[in-house]
Parts: structure tokens; sequence; C-alpha cells
């Protein structure tokens, strides 16, 4: 995943020529390869002598080494390694190299001399010897190898076993129970993982009724309890032990209604606005009988619940939201034009390719379904029931949005990651089928929770500074579902995560000690996959946390003055009032009330006659004040301003690589200038403490992935190996056929008549 | 910020600023701003009776009229008042709270032109085209007396001043700046900064009183080894006599980046032996290489059918060891008809649904993609393959200026300061000859005019994609460029007018007008980026591909309303960047305490004193 990065233009062939490899090769100290495996992870199969592509159309980049398929990952072992430098983000669980097995989308095997090629499944058989292995993975990349030196048998045969072994038979069989189970061998009882979930993370699971309490009094939801009922998980199958519950509705009555549900799933009870409205989430009734009753009484509970007994209002969100397929479908698009077309080819229609996949559009209709939702908790005071039949995925990403926007304490790292859990995980969003790892059934396969991140990326990008996390942390987190360990994304619900590990455990004798189940670890156990210096990518240095001010005001208003002392105010006015219009900054009075107005009505002038709708209204409000970064967040809707997510969507792409750019270039000044605030902060702390005698615990304690340079009076130059990809890197992660090979030709792609008058020969001085 | 407190409120420092930062203070903000604002304006104020109409030094209310409507696309119509000075145009509407007004520059107008009869209440109906992708209208009522002038009568007379033979506002603004613009560019000091001259490159007087080619500036840069009188005829074999010339030298290799128009070929293949032996000079002059490379910035076959206009382009017979090369770029026509659609799309509003396959028919992005993928395979040809290059288009003012000064951006960081994409401008576009009256129409009613098209716009463009790909790399922000875009309309500094360097003297332009730099240069805070980042010899290549290609919104979708234009980032860095200089203070005030205490305490021990931890500029 983090790897190094772009080969330069200067990288030689550590490979001898092709006529003499074979000779040459049995020479090569091939014992050193060794797959490095983790507990409880074994080696199914593997081949020598195999080439890992690098450069799409020259092979002199390639990798010489060995491939390994395990119960894991396929790891492929350089001879050679790339070169590296400096920055080196290094995954825990996974080497440069290596791909989860859940991750593996496609396996498809060619053999070229023959013209063949086939999609491998389980179980299947190969009539033809493969030449070259292409891997087309979930996370967008697509690796290939080739297997021109390798014994064609052990090609073939390394080749099925991948392709068996990512088509898991059982949930069982996903590499993250013998890994936990190993953690409960070991004749000492130690944890082998090292891992004790739940304990020294500050990240609320809501698996114990703490949580929810904390939850309710943290939202001032006083007239909402935790209900205990479905301890067990006798009452519904996919809810959690734990939820939430009015107070006027008794466990009796909870229990009567329960069986009127889709699948016994009494509503649930979200977040609480601070007015009291209350955002609930309810399956359909089953029972056509009993529904106007059933609704009846939920509603009225959740009137109970209200201080000012106000009104429910449902919100159908089947009615109004692409639905699962539609969302899968979007993204098989999306991911065509990104890394499947050549790049020339899709550069043409980009963008009306780019709308037809309508992945863009979806993200849209999300967001702007929240902001109706806000509307009515913020502004009408009323409390929101998201139905959905399932009550399992599209209100998931529907709740999280409006807590986002709603609730600033969301947007720091660990309640959003508490917000995760609480609203996809407790509720029972049913990650095993929608990642489909066991690629049992296709149509159940949808990324919702990647448009879910999409969409926060879109708030993200858009109010940069309310977010304690970085678009970084947002793509790992994304990635993070195709390493089968976490108890995060492998189960559909709590209740299936129970039952599996009981019985894993009991098939294995494991002795389980005080655990109720095996404990997977949450992927929220960052440690796991990343070195504490690594996970300070994380951090976001514009984050305003709860000590900073609003944009307007305080410090930035102290510009503002200062500013103005030596304004030409009378040019100024004389500007053209473009200008002023232009940027609505806090000194463009004029403009500021001129825009105000412009937004008094419907902006669509075919509607003008029509009177505005209230929630128009209620967003250009917000629009026309300035931004409380600690308060409401409402994104930007017009399609011109929600912007394609280029770091996950991008990120493997060599020709969209911006070497030495991208905004990773601003993250680095913003990191180094929050580090020394940092450093400043804590040399005052020292004065005022210890009297002195300043000591360097700075470094280890810094939040910042950059860090201040020891030269003062020194802006640090962004370090070279900054790209718009990173930490990410295209080589060897994206080898489609048919791009261009070298180096140069890749950099200065651009123009369509590139190589009509360029000789490239005479280029790669 | 706050004055700074003990040392025992570390966290108040942070929190202290929280207290006002609730939504409500929004308001109270621009209400201060506004009261220092108006103190301002109250010096410059002329006309008493019109009282609120801030003006400009020797801005003067021409006619004003109440009962106008103004059909805004965005909240309907609005009645109010409009005024015309000599330099813009002002509607007001106070029966609405807060009050609606438009405030712009004559110049900026396009057309001006009845829409239709008068309607049975003797209702006339004016559109207004704007250069800066707006469309107003307004509705106003016929003067009974039709001896009098409606007051869009003397709209028009004001907005076209060229063709109503009066001048221009930037003639009467008199307004007196700390910094007197006009003397950033120097072309001499320019090119010493470049090392120039050298052994290789001589200043060349031949056009110093423009008779070689009166588009040019006085001041050539052209290799030592060709004489005046080669020039000369050289200049008979390009267009409109404009000769291939340096503009850039790479400092360590000479790889030089040279400009000229197109050969005068013709059918029959007219060669020049004075040219060809300029071209073999200019790669002479380069002891790292042994090739030239000549960049046609049209499509090979517009530049074949210029030969049957007597133009063309070299053959690669007549210049050995050159390699020409086409860049794919349209012509003015072109460019001009892809802005038109680009505004239909994006004015007044934006069609939800189609919005992108709507972006993508206008061509527009793509045309800036080629625009900057030629001058990447320029700026690639000069630092990495250590090759002059020769860069024409037809005549050389146009397409040429965009690709070498956006090539001169990727290769010379100078020109990404403020001052240097000044002096970029002033080089590149100005003295060598941009048409900019033509292309803009300053003050021209004739807004059907083929000569116009929006190639400055383009290459502006080309630059904000660039800061969006490096935003670290330029010492400008947003804000500037869209104050270049907004005067080079407006007509109130001189800095765009006329046609050439030649123009501009005759028309002592220098001397009767005030130069746009003069204002920026004034108050250079304003268009500061704070996160740029000096790195001297730091090439960028950007990304050229449509994917890394966004549509500037806050330039070209600023007049709607949901637009809320934001530089988050900047304001937040800007916060930050006054935290730590408090810190700092709050820790060089302790660090002085410490030692004045040690100091007094009869230092018994020479304690090491801390060391000043007191990074980087600040930027405020």
């Amino acid at each position: 995943m983090f790897s190094g990065k772009q080969t330069k233009p200067t990288f030689k062939s550590y490979l001898p020529p092709l006529q003499t490899d074979l000779k040459k090769s049995p020479q090569l100290p091939i014992k050193k390869l060794e797959a490095k495996l983790l507990p409880g992870e074994i080696v199914v199969n593997e081949a020598n002598f195999v080439r890992k592509c690098i450069g799409a159309e020259s092979c002199q980049d390639d990798l010489w080494g060995k491939l390994v398929c395990t119960n894991f990952k396929v790891s492929f072992i350089a001879h050679n390694s790339l070169p590296r430098q400096r920055f080196q983000c290094t995954h825990r669980l996974l080497g440069e190299h290596d791909i989860p097995l859940a991750c593996v989308e496609q396996v498809v095997t060619v053999n070229d001399v023959k013209g063949k090629q086939k999609i491998l499944g389980s179980n299947q058989k190969l009539k033809f010897n493969p030449t070259e292995l292409i891997l087309y993975c979930k996370d967008f990349r697509i690796i290939r190898f080739r297997f021109d030196e390798a014994g064609p048998e052990s090609a073939k045969k390394v080749c099925l076993a991948i392709a068996h072994y990512s088509h898991p038979a059982d949930p069982q069989l996903l590499f993250g129970f013998e890994y936990v189970g190993k953690r409960y061998h070991g004749s000492t009882g130690e944890r082998v993982n090292g891992v004790d979930p739940g304990g020294g993370l500050q990240t609320p699971l809501f698996d114990c009724s703490s949580d929810w309490d904390r939850e309710i009094k943290r939202t001032g939801a006083s007239e909402w309890r935790v209900c205990t009922i479905n301890q067990g998980y006798f009452i519904s199958p996919s809810l959690p032990e734990f939820f939430v519950v009015p107070v006027s509705l008794a466990d009796q009555d909870l229990k009567q209604y329960a069986c009127c549900f889709y699948s016994q799933r009494i509503p649930l009870w979200c977040w609480n606005h601070s007015s009291g409205s209350a955002l609930v989430r309810m399956s359909n009734i089953s029972d056509p009988q009993q529904q106007r009753k059933v609704e009846q009484r939920i509603s009225s509970a959740i009137t109970k619940s209200h201080p000012l007994r106000s009104d429910v209002f449902k919100s159908d969100l089947d009615k109004n939201l692409p639905n699962i397929q539609d969302i899968q479908a979007a993204l098989l698009k999306l991911r065509q034009i990104c890394v499947i077309d050549s790049f020339e080819e899709s550069e043409e229609k980009w963008l009306s390719s780019l709308e037809s996949s309508r992945w863009m559009e979806y993200v849209r209709t999300f967001l702007r379904h929240a902001v109706e939702v806000v509307y009515m908790l913020e502004s009408r005071h009323v409390s929101v029931i998201l139905l959905e039949k399932e009550d399992r995925d599209l209100s998931c990403v529907i709740s999280c949005l409006v807590q986002l926007m709603c609730d600033p304490h969301c947007r720091s790292l660990h309640s959003f990651q508490g917000l995760i859990q609480k609203e996809w995980v407790m509720a029972g969003h049913r990650f095993l089928d929608r990642c489909n790892h066991l690629k049992r059934n296709d149509k159940e396969e949808s990324p919702v929770f990647l448009l879910f991140l999409d969409c926060v990326w879109q708030l993200w990008n858009q109010y940069p500074a309310a977010f304690e996390f970085t678009e970084v942390y947002l793509t790992v987190l994304g990635d993070s579902m195709w390493v089968p360990v976490f108890s995060t994304f492998l189960f559909n619900c709590p209740r299936q995560r129970a039952e599996h590990s009981r019985d894993f455990a009991s098939s294995k004798s494991i002795h389980l000690g005080q655990d109720q189940a095996l404990c997977f670890p949450p992927v929220w156990d960052w440690s796991q996959q990343f070195s504490l210096k690594d996970q300070t990518l994380f951090n976001n240095p514009l984050y305003v946390g709860k000590i900073a001010t609003c944009v307007q005001n305080g410090t930035v208003k102290t510009f503002t003055h200062r500013r103005s002392k030596k304004n030409y105010s009378s040019t100024l006015r004389g500007l053209p009032s473009a200008l002023r219009n232009g940027s609505l900054g806090p000194n463009d009075t004029l403009a500021r009330r001129n825009s105000l107005m412009l937004r008094l009505r419907s902006d669509l002038s075919q509607v003008r006659e029509q009177q505005e709708t209230p929630s128009e209204r209620f967003v250009r409000d917000f629009f026309s004040r300035p931004v409380d970064l600690q308060g409401l967040l409402l994104p930007q809707l017009l399609p011109s301003h929600l912007s394609v997510w280029k770091l996950y969507f991008l990120r493997w792409v060599p020709e969209a690589q911006i070497p030495q750019g991208g905004p990773i270039t601003a993250f680095h000044k913003l990191s180094v200038l929050t580090d020394e605030i940092e450093m400043l902060q804590n040399q005052l702390r020292q004065y005022q403490g210890a009297a002195g005698t300043p000591n360097n615990l700075h470094a280890e304690h810094s939040k910042m992935y950059f860090k201040a340079t020891s030269t003062p009076h020194q802006s640090p130059a962004p370090p070279e190996y900054l790209s718009s990809s990173f930490p990410f890197s295209p080589v060897g992660n994206l080898c489609r056929p048919g791009i261009l090979g070298t180096p140069l030709s890749k950099l200065l792609n651009g123009a369509k008549i590139w190589l009509s008058t360029e000789t490239l020969a005479n280029e790669t001085i | 910020m706050e004055e700074s407190g003990s040392v025992d409120s570390v966290e108040s420092l942070c929190s202290s600023t929280t207290t006002r930062s609730d939504r409500s203070s929004g308001p109270r903000v621009s209400d201060t701003e506004l009261r220092s604002k108006a103190k301002a304006v109250e010096k410059v104020y002329k006309d008493p009776s019109k009282d609120e109409l801030p003006l400009l030094p020797e801005e003067l209310v021409q006619d004003s009229a109440k009962d106008v409507t103004y059909i805004c696309p965005f909240i309907g119509p609005v009645r109010g008042s409009l005024t015309v000075t000599n330099y813009r145009l002002f509607f007001r509407c106070t029966d609405r709270e807060p009050v609606f007004g438009l405030d712009l520059p004559l110049g900026g107008l396009s057309r001006v032109e009845k829409i239709g009869a008068a309607s049975s209440r003797g209702d006339v109906s004016y559109g207004v085209v704007c250069k800066d992708m707006r469309n107003l209208r307004f509705v106003h009522k016929e003067p009974e007396d039709s001896l009098k002038k409606s007051v869009f009568e003397v709209l028009m007379k004001f907005a076209f001043p060229v063709s109503n033979n009066m001048s221009l506002f930037a003639f009467e603004y008199k307004q007196v700046f700390p910094e007197n613009g006009w003397k950033v560019y120097d072309p001499l000091a320019e090119y010493k900064r470049q090392g120039l001259p050298n052994e290789s490159w001589r200043i060349s007087k031949v056009n110093d009183h423009y008779e070689l080619c009166d588009s040019y500036p006085a001041t050539l840069f052209v290799p030592v080894t060709i004489t005046d009188e080669e020039l000369r005829r050289v200049s008979s074999f390009r267009a409109k006599g404009r000769i291939p010339v340096l503009s850039w030298i790479h400092p360590e290799s000479q790889a030089a980046v040279v400009r000229a128009s197109q050969t005068m070929v013709g059918q029959n293949g007219r060669r020049c032996k004075e040219d060809e032996k300029l071209l073999q000079a200019i790669m002479d002059a380069n002891a790292q290489s042994h090739k030239l490379f000549i960049f046609d910035a049209r499509p090979s076959v517009n530049a074949a059918a210029n030969k049957m206009k007597g133009g063309g382009f070299e053959s690669e017979d007549a210049y050995q060891n050159a390699e020409l090369v086409f860049l794919d770029i349209h012509n003015i026509h072109v460019m001009r008809e892809s802005l038109r659609k680009l505004k239909d799309v994006v004015y007044p509003n934006i069609e939800e649904s189609h919005w992108l396959s709507n972006l993508e028919s206008t061509h527009w992005l793509e045309h800036i993609k080629l625009i900057l993928a030629g001058a990447l395979r320029i700026a690639d040809k000069v630092e990495s393959g250590k090759t002059s290059v020769v860069v024409h288009c037809s005549d050389g003012w146009d397409r040429t200026p965009q690709l070498t000064s956006l090539a001169l951006i990727m290769l010379d960081s100078h020109y990404r300061t403020i001052r240097g994409f000044q002096i970029l401008l002033e080089k590149e576009w100005l003295s060598f000859g941009h048409r900019f009256q033509q292309r803009v129409g300053h003050g021209d009613k004739n807004h059907t005019d083929a000569d116009r098209s929006p190639i400055f716009l383009q290459f502006i463009d080309c630059v904000w994609q660039m800061t969006r790909q490096f935003p670290a790399a330029f010492e400008f922000n947003e804000y500037f460029l869209i104050t270049i875009l907004d005067h080079l309309y407006s007509c109130l500094f001189g800095t765009f007018l006329c046609n050439s360097e030649q123009q501009r003297l005759k028309e002592e332009v220098p001397k009767r007008t005030v130069s746009l730099w003069s204002f920026v240069n004034s108050q250079l805070e304003e268009f500061v980026n704070p996160l740029y980042v000096h790195y001297p010899s730091h090439v960028l290549f950007p990304t050229v591909g449509i994917r890394h290609l966004q549509l500037w919104v806050s330039y070209y979708i600023r007049w709607n309303p949901r637009m809320r234009p934001q530089e988050p980032v900047h304001q937040r860095y800007k916060e930050l960047l006054a935290k730590r200089a408090e810190l700092q203070k709050r820790v060089e005030e302790l660090q002085r305490e410490a030692a004045n205490r040690m100091a007094s305490s009869s230092s018994e021990r020479a304690g090491s004193p801390t060391r000043s931890i007191t990074p980087v500029q600040t930027f405020v």
C-alpha cells in the first residue's frame, strides 16, 4: 500500500539480459525470499522466478522474485527492491507488494502465446499454462505478474491457489479467524497479537450500555433510555444487544412491536439535536395490518420524548435515494474510467463519462438528502425518522452525515470512529455481504461505505479545518475494509460476529478464558496496521478543535484591521464590484448585502415565480452567514462545487500524479507551522512547570507527520518525494496494458498529438 | 489578537478568541469595516446630492434615473435607481432590506441595447452584456419628453468612449499611490537578472524607434553573431516583422526560449538565408545541444493553410538540426466561441443534471489543457533536454505569449512571485505586443469585432490551474489573478490599454494613467498566498490531464449567489500564524525574564540559554 516513489528515469534494470535469465536464475539466493507470515498465516502455494510488472510496456523496471499465496494474502517477495528513499510508511500486516486476498476482485490468467485469457473463480481448472497473472483489486489497483521464467506447472498452481483462496467458502475461512484465534493458543495464555480489543481505545464501540448512556447524556436526550431486551440477540437477529428507545415505551411493548418490523428491528435512536429533536432510524413494518397502529405508537412515543412534544417527520430513504445496486453500478463505471480504460482514451471524454457513471450525482443526492433532514431537525425542531426497508444501508449514510453536519463533536477523530461504530457496525450494516468477502453473491455487493466516505470527503474538502482527520485517514479507512482482520468490516451484524467467533472457538477448541467470544481487533486500533509515526498522517494540522475560533473573528479580525490601515479604500470602493462580489470577505460590505439579497429567492430563473421552499431558505440563510466551524456545516451542493476524490480514486494512476505537487504540499507547510506552535506551547509549559530545563520530549509527542526543522528562520521546502498520490505510490500498482512506458512520456502526457512528431528515442537521455 | 496574558494561561490564549465566535457576530465585523471604510470614502466624495455613492477621484455622475427595474436572474425584478458616472454603473435598491446594489465599471460592458419595442405602459427593456460572464437586464420607462435622453443613452455613450471620441476613464483617474507601478518592469534589469548580455547574446538597438517592428519592444536580445543588417532582412521574412528574439535563458544550460512569428514561406516555399542563419546561431549559442526545437502553436492543418496567405512554417530541409512540433492550439475565433458556450453553461444558472457533459461540450478545459500541454513540452525541452526552443504561432502575439509565459512560469520561480509575475506580464504580453486593445475592445462598441478573443483570460486560467496543482509554489493568491482580470476590462488603470509598447508610449500611457501595479503593490498583503514556499531552482511540471483541470468556479461562477468563495485553508493558516507569533512573543519574554533572573542572581553557572526557536518569516 504505502510504497516507494516513482522510479527515476535513471532507474537501471537490475536484471541480466533476458536470454541469460534461465541460466543465471538458479544462482540467485532464492532461499532468502521467504514470505513474512503473520500468526496463523500459512503458505498455500508459491512460484519462483516471477516478474512483477512495474512499467507496462517495457520490462526493464520489472521486479524479480517469488510469488506466494497464503491464506491471507498474495505476497510478492522481490529479489531486488524498488529504490527506497527517506519516506517510508510500512504497513504492519502487509509488505510493500502484498495484496490481501480479500482485496482481490478478479483473478485473470493470460497466455499471450496462445492468445488465451481466463477469469478464475474458486475450484476451477485451467487448461493452459499462464504466462501472466493480472489481479484486479477492490481498491482500484491492477497488478500484473509474468511467468516467462517460472516453471509452467508452479505458475499454474499458484494462480489456481490465489483464485481458490480469494473465494473463501465460509466466513470462518477469512483470515481474521486464524489470526485472532492464534492469540488464544500459546501456553502462557498471553495474547499473541498484543491487542486488547476495546481496552485502551478512546473510541466508543457502543457494544455496552455505558457507551450509549454517555451518548444520551452528551446529547441531552433525557427522555430516552438504553434498552436491554435484545441481550443474547433473542429479539432481533440484526440489532445490537443494547440500543436506545423512548422512555415511554416499556420493554413489554417493544417485544410486542418487534415482530411487526422487518427482521424484528425495533426503531433505533441515533442522536438528539440540541433542540431536543431526535434522529431515529426504522425499518419497514412488515405486517400491513399492524402498520398504522404500530407506526402511531412509535411516533407518539417519539413525540413524548421531545421537550416540545413536536411532531415526527418521516423521511423515506428508499424513495429518494439510489439503491445499493445503483451505487455498485456507479462505482464499477467509475473504476472503468479511472483505472481500466487507457488514460488517453478516457481523457477525451472524462467529464461526460464521469457524469454517466453517476457516482458524483449519487454523492450529491445523499448530501442533499442529509441537508433536508438537518433542516427538519435544526429549523423545524421536529424529530425525524429515517425509513428504509431493512434500515441497514442508506440510513447508515444519512444518519452519519446528519450528525457530522450538526454535531461538531462527531468531527473529532475518535468521535467519528464512534459514529461509524454506532451507525454502521452496531446498527448492522452488512459489511460481509456489501464487501462481498465470500464472493458468493454479487448482487449484494455495494460500496455503500465508500460512498459515505466520499460524502465525508466532500464535507472535509469544503471545510477542511472542521475535521480532526485528514483525507489520508479516510482513504486508509476505506482500504481497511479489504484487510479481513477487523471486527469492524468482517460481519453483517454483532450477532453474526458473536456466533461465528463462538463456533470457531469451539471447533478449534480454543479456550476463551473470560472472553465470551473471539475478540477481533476493531479497525480503530490503528497500531495493528501502522506505526505511531505513520498514524500522525491522520492528524489534520488545520483542525480548529475545541479551542480555536470562528474564521471571521478573533485573530483573523486582527488581520483585517491591520490591513485596513493600508487599504486604499477609496480605490477598493472604486474597484469593479466584481472583486467584491467575487470574494465575500469581511470587508465586503456592499457585496455582502448584495449577495444576501440575491439569495432571497430560489435561484432558478425558470422557477422564479415559485415560492422558495423553507428548506431552500434555510440553506440560503446558512450561506449568508459566516461559517462557524464549531457549529452547523452544510455542504455546497452545486455540481460545480463537488470534486472527484482524487486521492482515493486516482492515486494509482501514474499519469494523473502531480510530482512534487498536489494538496499535500500545502498540508506539509501547514503541518510544519502547527508543529512549531506545538513546540512553542511545550516550551511555555516547561517554563511554567519545571522552570527551565527544556527537555526534548517534543519529537515523540508531536502530532504532526511533518516536523518543524531545527533550523529556524527557514521555511522548509516540501520534500521531493511528495506527490499528489502521497502516501501511496502508483509504481507497480497500476499496470493496465497500453500505458506509455517511459517515465518521461508519462510525465509529459497531455496533448493527444504527443507522439506524432516526437522522437522518444532521443528523449531518454 | 488580544494583549498577551500571563504565562499561566497558555490554553487561554487559544480560547480567548473563542468568545466572539458565535455566528451572530459576523455582521458586526462587517459593520466596523463599513464604518472604517465609509470614513475613507468621504475624502473622495464628490457629489453631495447623491450621497452613498462612493466615487473615485475625477469620477463624475453623468446621469441617474429612478424607477429602474433590474431583472435579476436569481431573485427576480428589483426596483431601484440607476446612476451612470464616467467610470461605472450603479444600481441601488434601498427599499429592500438589506440594500441591493450593483456596481460595475463601464469598461466591463461589451454591449448595451434596447430589446424590443416599448410596451403599452411605455416600458423599454435594455440588455447589458458584460465581458465578465454576466448579462444584466433592466426595464425602464422611456422619458415622455422625446428630447430628453434616457439614462441608457447616457450609459451607451460612456460605456463606449472610444466609439464616441472620448477618452477612457484611465486617463482621468488621478489616484496617487506610494508605489509607481510603471517602474516595475525595466527590461535591462530583467535581462541582467538572467545574466544577459553574455558572450552569446547581445542587446540590439535595431528596434529602438520601432522601425524594424512596431509591435515589438525597443530592447531586443539576439545572438552576437547576427548583425543588425541581417535582422532587418529576417524581419521581412517573418510575419509583421516579428523576428526571433530571446525571451528567457536557462541559467545553467544556456538553453534559450526564443519567440517569433511565422515565416513567410508562402506557397512557393520561399527561404531566407539570414533567418536560417539566425536559428542556427540560436542553436549554437547553447553548447549543450546540437538541436533546436521549433514549436508551432497551431494545428498543422492551420499552419499549412497559412501558406496560401503567404505564411507558413519552417521546413526541416531549410533548417537543418531543427525539429518542428505542432502544438494543436486553436485560433482566437475558436477560443471566443468556446468562452461564449461556457458563459451559456455557467450563467445565470447551472443545469445540475448535465453539468459535466455541458462543461465538456464547451471544450474550454480542453483548450486549457492543450495550452498547458504545449507549455509543458517547451519547459521540458529546455529543462530536461537542455535544448533551445523557438516558439511561434501566426503573428506571435496570442498563442505565443501564452506558451512562452507559461513555460517561463514553470522554469523560473521568479515569475511565481507577485512582482516577478508582473514583470512577466509586462514583458511577454505587453512589451511584445499582445493586442489588448483589439482583443478586449476597450471602450469600443463594436462587440461583434472578430478580433476580440479571451486569450489573456485563458492564460490566467492556466496559471490558476497551476496554482491549484502547486498550492505552495506561487506567492500570489487567487484574488490577485481575479483582480488582474477585472482590471483587464475596467479601464481604470493604464496597464492593459493599447496594442503595443510603441502605442502606449505614443499615447503617453505611463505618464497619463496609473498602473495596475501601483494599486497592487501598495497593498501587497491582500494578494499574498500564505502557503507560499520559495524554493529557488525548482521547476514545476504540472499534470495537464483533464482529470486535474477544473473549472475556475470562483471566477466563472462568482455571480451565482449560491457560490460562496472561500479560501478556508488560507484563512486558517493566517490564524495559525498569528497564534505562532503570539506564542513566540511569550516564549521570548520568558526567556528574557529567565535570563535576567539568572544574571541578577549572580551567575554561578553559565546556564545554557535556551535556544530560541524563532522560526520562519511571518507573512503578515
